[in-house]
């Protein structure tokens, strides 16, 4: 038998995440990922509820809990300072949720972009503001309820790629908890870039999510196969790589595990499928190559 | 060496002769030509570091702060609007003990727009836990950057230099440019102890309970208090390499004053001229020019106006619905002295009005000719 | 102060504690356990292979272990791998996702891959050792005399032909079974210390009494005689028992088959005698009397006889065989259809009035059944024409049986399976076990199966194990399955098989066998895929260097995402009480 996979964790037992916390699979993967030359920095959200309450931390490596909008150029800041240390084999990480990327942090993660400083940024995105209770942010996908759009999200969920492509970084990335290989593959590969990486990290929240607490990583499956979330790279802002076929399940089944999704009309499912083709469609175009994914599903 | 410099240049000069190797800035009417000197120094290579164009004053804070951490020596520099976005991050910074050094340049802060002198917008930053400075002229801004580092370096808490936009920030003036051997013999590099270590990982500014929230703002008060001593000594020992100290501040001719006038900043330069004047003419006035605002120098106060039985401050900002700030804070210093000096409050050169000589010797004759408190701060108009 | 020696918190708080002081485990109701059970296609194995084990060492290029791994449960995998009509295909849960893994084709590579390698075997330290004869060393008697030595007994094997083997030797032509392969599979059995009589047979070349001076008695003496077509003119010279046709064949003798052959019947001995007449040269024509799909042989060997040309007949039955004036046969055949009689739901063939075809052919060969010869046996082990499973002879010594002489389907893997379960029987009875106790934790589901691996746990831990279940299909989870294609044998063109009797089948190749074992779902059984370990939200989920589990209940919230990513059904969420 061999177990390849069974690095360290970075991130230790005793958080306080949910039973079933995507954001505390999709952290573990991508800190195991990175390895113990790393220093990573986190924002006010789950992230630092996770973190724990002094003396005792769940982060096996420095962590620095900065404010909500500035996740980027914090790392910013520290990438540099190793720079001119001469300690530039330490990676430099930024997690921010979907509300502190999407929202609140967009403007200074540009800036960061586009200084092409020299740090990985991984987007965790559960499609809302969760540690403040379930409210809506731009990350929120159509016709979803929120505790702050009852009647259901009249708005699509703003394309966060192709605004990271817009800035001609290096690289940046889809990846989910579906995908755990596929995703610290794409760690692996970040490692070896230097300037801006951006990884846009569809990581479930059960509670958010209204459905049990053992579906984190089966619902980021479906909506990797549905297409609702596809398995992509852009390199330099412009070659476009897909990493995986989905299986091109429709929208239904990914939609209707969840209880955020439960009071959509028909109608509502059969727009949500349109948009979704119509993404697919304009993703292949631009994308070089049919799919190969060197992890294999069985 | 003397140049003829302004005083942005000045500060530009400060930051490169303290080996400063990463600095974060985004661009502001007045303060600008201190980022655009600093980017030109690190084009040519005379400056050796990192220089972070931002996309906004907030976003350079997060940055020094983080580097700071990290453990280098950072610098950004802004004014007025670019302070107060970074508002938040200011508290941040002194909650992260990082000895950041930052060199504001005082502008109005809109609405209406304007781009001249006017303090209101560090001093409405003055409860951000910062160090703050207010300097008179190029020269000590640049001496004060300088002082500054090993003072934050020391109680680690960051440092605010403030000098007004136009009088000081493009004001050309012979400034000294120390030499470079000096000044690497006056400042240590940093050694910050608390520094991201992925050897002994640690989880920085975790959430905490409310009773050691309390302890740890106690704690910094008690660094901060601290700086006191340690701005004195440091400027003892810049007087002993460089020739020139500053103090905490400067009592000029107080000793048998009558009226003590109360300046910060640009218009302690016009005041000495005033008192010079109006001592020529007889009238015993003494002038105290208060450098450190945060922390403030309370009993370095109370010591110099002993005895004193009118002073006037000089507020080149407003606090609205209460007064000028450094009358505020000179009344509070003062409030237990036995000697129930009359204090008057003058608003002057507010949005860059410019404050003369005459205006000055003005508001010392109204100044001695009043018999009574008067607890409205005074506007003067003229000019 | 001095910076060096200040305490870092003195200036800002920083967490260096691990949160792992907190017990979280607490919150949960519920805990992941770990859950072995029986994948369908093990469970439908008459011979209890342990099919996804071994497909597993397959996958990982441990083609060595995955060939201790079989031999542990069945002595033949490289005969099972090519005659066997594979059940557990049928019942393979990969069938209802696309289509069933190769598991036949892949018990031949486990052989095929590890020709050079003789593995070693140590037999269960029996204190008290029996002794055991076996009569018939065909696939059942073999086996159970292999079982019987691994659990540490002495076995002498008494054969009446010169050689082991039985159907195997001399009934499966060459382009089936090599006879090479057999001679290794036997080979390996005996030299476990199996006393191998041939030559002998009882009744004949000494009494059934002799066979006193042994505690326990096995019967395999597997079916040899043909059964007769009852059928005027059968006894003519120009018909032939297919059986003795194929028994003559692998004798190596030489053999004039003629230039037209009729073959009656449509199992896989007639398709034997079919296939091997062509490859003589003979043009054959296979008369069946019910239809195609219900013919008992392989499909694939109707498919294959098809293309070596031979021709079928269906729905006709012969009625009378006379011998023409020119040396030849001819055989009237009465057509028959299929119908039910008196409304009854049950279809028969009918004969079709006035439906009769006559062939002509220069021989004729019987294949539709063979019989067992009990005349030799004691009358009390006889019941309605089979020798009974279980009986006792002088002075209550235990008589087991197998094979075709017991009422149970003639196949080889059936053969090998009632060989093994007699050899465990013998054992558990000689040890005074509780035998429905033992055989409840042994048994691989309820098709009759027995874990070897299990029992022997068992006696070396005297613990036994709790029964397991089959997995259901219902309890995969086939999200983390992709549609994979079946990869099919290479096999020999049609005008190169009937060349000779060369092996028609070419076996994978280590690449197509680990892409095929890839397909395996591995139901019940873990695989190391690694989902729990990937997907727990606390990192908690490990694997020991011995390939074990290991959850840190102490911080285990009981989410069930572990149980809920496992394709395969090995976690499973308990309620804690």
């Amino acid at each position: 038998m061999k177990f390849p996979q069974q690095q360290p964790h970075f991130l230790r037992p005793g958080h306080a995440a949910c039973p079933g916390c995507g954001l505390a699979i999709a952290m573990k993967l991508v800190l195991q990922a990175l390895g113990p030359r790393t220093i990573s920095v986190i924002v006010p959200s789950c992230e630092g509820a996770i973190g724990g309450v002094y003396p005792f931390t769940s982060y096996g490596v420095p962590t620095f809990h900065s404010a909500f909008e500035i996740a980027a150029p914090t790392a910013a800041g520290i990438a540099n300072a190793l720079k001119i240390q001469g300690r530039e084999d330490i990676q430099v990480v930024a997690f921010a949720g979907d509300g502190g990327t999407f929202d609140i942090g967009l403007q200074s993660l540009s800036g960061v972009a586009k200084n092409n400083d020299n740090i990985l940024y991984v987007c965790l995105d559960n499609e809302a503001y969760m540690n403040t209770g379930i409210q809506v942010s731009s990350a929120t996908p159509a016709y979803a309820w929120t505790g702050t759009t009852p009647e259901g999200n009249p708005r699509r969920k703003k394309n966060i790629m192709e605004i990271m492509a817009a800035h001609y970084n290096p690289y940046s990335a889809t990846a989910t908890i579906g995908f755990p290989q596929d995703l610290q593959q794409k760690i692996l590969k970040c490692k070896t870039i230097r300037g801006t990486k951006f990884i846009h990290l569809l990581s479930p929240c059960p509670t958010g999510w209204r459905m049990p607490s053992d579906l984190s990583p089966e619902i980021s499956i479906l909506a990797v196969e549905t297409k609702v979330f596809p398995l992509y790279e852009v390199w330099e802002g412009k070659r476009y790589i897909i990493n995986y076929e989905p299986r091109g399940l429709p929208v239904e089944v990914y939609l209707l595990k969840q209880g955020r999704f439960k009071h959509l009309k028909k109608e509502q499912i059969e727009q949500i499928q349109k948009d979704v083709d119509e993404e697919w469609e304009r993703l292949k175009q631009k994308a070089e190559q049919p799919a190969s994914i060197s992890q294999s599903l069985r | 060496m003397k140049s003829f410099i302004t005083g942005n240049h000045a500060v530009a000069y400060g930051v490169k002769l303290c080996r400063t190797p990463l600095i974060a800035a985004y661009p502001i009417t007045p303060q600008t030509a201190i980022y655009e000197k600093l980017s030109e120094w690190e084009a040519s290579g005379e400056l050796k570091g990192i220089m972070m164009r931002t996309e906004s004053e907030h976003s350079a804070m997060a940055s020094c702060i983080a580097a700071s951490l990290t453990g280098v020596r950072t610098f950004t520099a802004t004014s007025s609007q670019g302070l107060a976005l970074m508002h938040e991050m200011l508290h941040f910074a002194s909650g992260c003990r990082v000895p950041v050094v930052m060199v504001n340049v005082n502008r109005l802060l809109a609405a209406p727009w304007g781009f001249w002198a006017d303090q209101l917008d560090s001093l409405s930053q003055r409860d951000t836990g910062w160090i703050q400075l207010y300097c008179e002229n190029g020269q000590e801004a640049l001496d004060s950057v300088i002082q500054a580092y090993r003072v934050a370096e020391e109680v680690f808490l960051p440092a605010m230099i403030s000098l007004e936009a136009f009088f000081v920030s493009h004001a050309m003036e012979p400034v000294d440019i120390p030499e470079q051997d000096e000044v690497d013999r006056f400042l240590p590099p940093l050694n910050l102890p608390h520094r991201f270590d992925v050897e002994r990982p640690g989880f920085f500014v975790p959430v905490v309970p409310s009773e050691l929230y309390r302890d740890y703002r106690h704690l910094a008060q008690q660094s901060m208090e601290s700086v006191k001593e340690v701005a004195q000594r440091v400027d003892e020992a810049f007087k002993k390499q460089f020739g020139r100290g500053y103090g905490l501040g400067e009592a000029v001719m107080t000793e048998d004053a009558e009226l003590v006038i109360v300046t910060a900043g640009s218009i302690t330069s016009t005041s000495r001229v005033a008192v010079k004047i109006l001592r020529e003419k007889g009238y015993r006035v003494g002038l105290l020019k208060i450098r450190y605002f945060r922390p403030f120098p309370r009993e370095w106060v109370q010591q110099k106006l002993r005895g004193k039985k009118k002073i006037a401050v000089i507020d080149r900002n407003f606090s609205l619905g209460s007064g000028g700030i450094f009358g505020q804070e000179l009344k509070a210093a003062l409030v237990h002295s036995q000697d129930h000096p009359l204090i008057f409050n003058y608003i002057a050169g507010i949005g860059g009005v410019d404050v003369t000589p005459e205006t000055i010797q003005d508001m010392v004759l109204d100044a001695l000719k009043r018999r009574e408190p008067v607890e409205e701060s005074i506007w003067i108009k003229e000019g | 102060m001095d910076n060096e020696t200040r305490p870092f918190e003195f200036v800002i708080p920083i967490s260096y504690g691990s949160t792992e002081v907190f017990e979280t485990g607490r919150w949960s109701f519920q805990k992941p356990e770990s859950l072995l059970g029986w994948a369908p296609c093990e469970e439908a194995c008459p011979a209890g292979n342990p099919i996804p084990e071994s497909i597993h060492l397959i996958e990982e290029g441990q083609f060595r272990e995955a060939l201790e791994t079989i031999l542990l449960e069945n002595p033949f995998p490289g005969t099972c791998g090519r005659v066997c009509y594979h059940p557990c295909e049928e019942e393979c849960h990969r069938k209802k996702f696309d289509e069933p893994v190769s598991i036949n084709d892949l018990e031949r590579f486990t052989y095929d891959a590890t020709l050079d390698y003789d593995p070693e075997f140590s037999s269960f330290p029996t204190r008290d050792a029996r002794r055991i004869a076996i009569i018939g060393a065909g696939p059942c008697g073999l086996s159970c005399a292999y079982f019987l030595s691994l659990l540490g007994h002495r076995v002498t094997l008494f054969e009446m032909e010169e050689e082991p083997g039985g159907i195997l030797r001399w009934g499966i032509p060459e382009y089936r079974l090599p006879k090479e392969v057999l001679r290794k599979e036997v080979e390996r059995i005996l030299s476990l210390g199996v006393e191998m009589k041939t030559g002998m047979e009882v009744g004949t070349s000494f009494p059934f009494e002799d066979l006193k001076g042994f505690d326990a008695l096995f019967l395999s003496p597997g079916a040899r005689g043909s059964r007769s077509l009852g059928v005027k003119g059968e006894e003519s010279k120009r018909v032939w028992k297919g059986i003795e046709f194929l028994r003559k064949m692998n004798s190596g003798k030489r053999i004039k088959a003629g230039g037209e052959v009729i073959v009656i019947g449509g199992g896989n001995t007639a398709m034997d005698v079919a296939r091997s007449a062509r490859r003589l040269g003979c043009s054959v024509l296979v008369a069946y009397r019910r239809t195609e799909a219900e013919m008992p042989s392989l499909p694939e060997e109707i498919v294959e006889a098809k293309e070596e040309g031979v021709r079928f007949e269906f729905l006709i039955q012969p009625v009378e065989i006379k011998e023409t004036k020119r040396g030849k046969v001819r055989v009237k055949f009465q057509r028959l259809k299929r119908g039910s009689v008196n409304g009854e739901r049950k279809f028969l063939s009918i004969p079709v009035e006035g439906g009769d075809v006559t062939f002509e052919a220069d021989r004729v060969f019987t294949a539709i059944g063979e019989e067992v010869d009990f005349s030799w046996l004691p009358e009390s082990l006889i019941e309605n024409k089979f020798v009974k499973p279980e009986s006792r002879l002088w002075d209550n010594r235990m008589v087991l049986a197998g094979g075709d002489a017991i009422h149970q389907p003639r196949r080889v893997v059936d053969a090998i399976s009632s060989g093994k379960r007699a050899a465990i029987l013998m054992d558990i009875h000689f040890r005074g076990f509780k035998k429905e106790e033992i055989l409840s934790g042994i048994k691989k589901g309820d098709k009759g199966g027995l874990s070897m691996a299990s029992y022997l746990r068992g006696l070396k831990s005297g613990q036994w194990e709790e029964p397991k279940k089959v997995v259901p299909y219902e309890d995969l989870n086939p999200l983390f399955f992709k549609p994979k294609e079946r990869l099919r044998n290479e096999i020999l063109p049609p005008e190169e098989r009937l060349k000779g009797f060369m092996e028609v089948r070419r076996g994978f190749k280590s690449e197509e066998a680990r892409i095929s074992a890839s397909r395996c779902f591995s139901c019940g059984h873990c695989n190391f895929c690694f989902n729990c370990y990937y997907f727990c939200p606390e990192g908690v989920v490990f694997f020991e260097p011995d390939g074990s589990r290991r959850v840190d209940l102490n911080h285990c919230k009981g989410c069930g995402t572990c149980s809920k990513v496992c394709p395969r059904h090995v976690i499973e969420m308990r309620a804690v009480l």
